[in-house]
């Protein structure tokens, strides 16, 4: 991508070329400095809901669910998943992964190929339902925003349907791929 | 109304830790210890990305680009200032960031835009990234039709995005 701008760049504008990439970098800079507050505030706060206990809590409420869409039987599995699951929910991506890298090696079955649980994981984690999408609440604030709250609804909204959306689709594909398996086993 | 949404969760989440006998400051300062560390991670990811994206910008690619794809984008009810962050969301989380950065300093943090790239980015992920993370540890080569239908769900998500900021 670097490479191509560049060698577009020697034939239109090559004086310009040193000097964006340097604003652009202290550009990201200042995001970083911006985004160090945001995330001091943050994950404070997502320490005490964890030190409480309503992050548990939150996993345990929705594991009955996890157990109906992902079909999974194993307690430790579901409890990785719904883990997962509410770290997405609270806008916390980096604290996710970790409970996502183990769940998909908990329901790895060697065959080289992704099963139907794993498929809705990575689709699930795709369209994230958030609560609180704090980093972006965080960074419309510095922005000037007079109420940067206010897309929370919206945003839950979105990412209810189209979650809703993604579980359906999977299951979905999942029964037609089990159907022409079938056919062609016949 | 949904001035209140976040005090109230505060409000509720702290007097819930004092129920809990919990030492709210300590506490606090060791979660917020790990913002500093956060950062230095993705600062490199993040300063990258900007670069390139930079660069696409003054060598008047991305023009190219969302010149080209944007009827198709307008079509399906999604401005053209927002086809940049709409087409590199699935690759860089900490990149979408920066470029949600640009968003609010061209249009203003209340424009309409940056609405709708606010609820664009909560309602999506780094597909490509999650995906080759999450199946990293494992046996999985094939993911079948898992990153199609995760696609499929975020255009939809974009699409979604502009006709409710619209109205709320």
């Amino acid at each position: 991508m670097m490479l191509s701008s560049i060698l577009v760049l020697l034939v239109t504008n090559p004086a310009a070329m040193l000097s964006e990439m340097l604003s652009a970098s202290t550009d990201a800079l200042e995001l970083c400095i911006e985004l160090c507050a945001v995330y001091c505030v943050w994950l404070g706060i997502i320490e005490l809901v964890d030190a409480s206990g309503l992050g548990e809590k939150l996993a345990k409420l929705l594991r009955p669910l996890v157990k109906r869409v992902f079909k999974v039987e194993d307690e430790t599995t579901q409890k990785l998943i719904a883990m997962n699951i509410s770290a997405n929910m609270l806008g916390l991506g980096n604290a996710a992964t970790p409970m996502g890298i183990k769940a998909m090696q908990a329901l790895d079955d060697g065959s080289g190929k992704a099963n139907f649980a794993m498929i809705m994981l990575i689709v699930v984690n795709a369209t994230s339902i958030q609560l609180l999408p704090t980093t972006i609440i965080g960074l419309r604030q510095n922005a000037g925003s007079a109420n940067p709250s206010d897309i929370i609804l919206p945003t839950l909204i979105v990412t209810f349907c189209t979650t809703v959306m993604g579980i359906i689709l999977v299951k979905v594909i999942s029964k037609f791929a089990k159907k022409i398996k079938l056919k062609r086993k016949i | 109304m949904s001035v209140y949404i976040l005090p109230i969760i505060f409000v509720v989440l702290f007097l819930y830790c004092i129920y809990k006998r919990i030492n709210t400051y300590d506490v606090f300062v060791k979660g917020a210890k790990g913002a500093i560390k956060l950062v230095v991670d993705i600062f490199p990811y993040i300063a990258a990305i900007l670069i390139a994206v930079a660069l696409l910008r003054v060598s008047g690619i991305t023009n190219f680009l969302a010149q080209l794809l944007s009827p198709i984008f307008n079509a399906l009810g999604i401005p053209t200032e927002l086809v940049e962050l709409v087409l590199l969301r699935p690759f860089t989380g900490s990149g979408s960031y920066g470029i949600l950065e640009n968003i609010f300093s061209s249009y203003g943090a209340d424009s309409y835009i940056s609405r709708c790239a606010c609820v664009i980015m909560g309602c999506s992920e780094t597909i490509f990234y999650v995906a080759t993370v999450y199946i990293s540890q494992t046996k999985v080569k094939k993911l079948l039709y898992a990153i199609p239908v995760a696609l499929v769900c975020s255009l939809v998500g974009t699409i979604l995005a502009c006709l409710i900021c619209k109205v709320m």
